[in-house]
């Protein structure tokens, strides 16, 4: 009896496990955490920043493609993370769309472009896009929640002035982490 | 020690299980996966709807699509949902961009969370980025 009960609670613990399985980067069925920012949430937050962006009236009378320059993006969470992963989501559409010239501040192309003796000049920004993601967390009894507050600015260099600031907050409830929406 | 390891295998089993709680939970468990809906403006003015989930229009209600240019000359969308329902319901919404001969020029895939309290109107806004984007297929999933 003692052999068969432990077989059955090995099986019984074999069961619980959930085998390792591809999903759909933008699909449904992705890890909601409570603790950190998921990879959806910097969708959702980049997603919503750049709707907000492109509709502003100063974004849209500064012609075509001006130059971006991306400033810096201050990560004031208690979790250790790359800001591109909120800046991909909007730098990505905007420049494959055309719809801005990204200086692109690599340290190899750089040097690169040196030995070639190019004389080309690097174009001057016309804006800088920078920013600060900040965490709140509280909770009531077993009830966690946290939220992510995504800030980000819009400089045009000419001036010094922000000519488009926009705010997303993403915030998750829950006792644990889950899976899906 | 016997009588000890069975209770144990039962509490392990009750750990592998989900407990069905809420009458929603009971209604996704009886019911396939939440399919996806779209609403498609046209040339014309107005949009189409493809409902794929039965359960759709007891809940949201796709009231109105309203098409636009912004200043810089590219299409922009306004979607206006409603709850229609009781309970608070989440609509989960992301979209693409058409061009005019039907081929996807652009899209947001990820899913934009939107909670909806009872009677609540939202209003859905995507713009183009392209400007060989000229028609909008907003996609739904109500939860």
């Amino acid at each position: 009896m003692n052999k068969i009960s432990l077989l059955a609670m090995a099986s019984l613990i074999v069961g619980c496990d959930t085998p390792a399985s591809y999903k759909d980067p933008e699909g449904r069925q992705l890890v909601v955490s409570l603790e950190k920012i998921n990879i959806q949430d910097f969708a959702t937050a980049g997603s919503a920043m750049l709707q907000s962006m492109i509709t502003s009236p100063a974004f849209n009378a500064a012609g075509a493609a001006p130059v971006l320059q991306i400033g810096q993006i201050t990560n004031d969470t208690g979790t250790n993370f790359d800001t591109s992963l909120l800046l991909s989501k909007m730098t990505v559409p905007l420049v494959n769309a055309g719809r801005v010239t990204l200086i692109e501040s690599d340290a190899v192309a750089a040097a690169a472009r040196k030995n070639a003796g190019s004389s080309a000049k690097v174009p001057q920004p016309d804006f800088v896009l920078s920013g600060k993601i900040l965490e709140d967390r509280s909770n009531a009894g077993s009830t966690r929640q946290s939220s992510f507050v995504f800030q980000l600015t819009l400089v045009e260099v000419k001036r010094g002035v922000a000519i488009w600031k926009d705010e997303k907050i993403v915030t998750k409830q829950g006792s644990k982490n889950s899976i899906g929406f | 020690m016997n009588k000890l390891l069975p209770l144990l295998a039962l509490g392990f089993l009750a750990g592998c299980t989900s407990i069905i709680n809420t009458g929603d939970r009971i209604e996704r468990g009886l019911t396939p996966p939440d399919a996806v809906n779209y609403a498609t403006t046209r040339p014309e003015g107005g949009f189409t709807t493809q409902i794929n989930d039965s359960r759709f229009g007891n809940k949201i209600e796709l009231l109105a699509a309203r098409k636009s240019k912004t200043a810089g000359g590219f299409t922009q969308v306004q979607f206006d949902l409603r709850n229609g329902s009781y309970l608070g319901q989440t609509a989960n919404v992301s979209f693409e961009w058409l061009a005019a001969d039907g081929s996807v020029t652009e899209r947001q895939g990820n899913w934009m969370v939107t909670p909806l309290e009872p009677g609540a109107l939202t209003t859905i806004t995507a713009t183009a980025l392209k400007s060989t984007s000229s028609e909008c297929r907003l996609r739904v999933i109500s939860r």
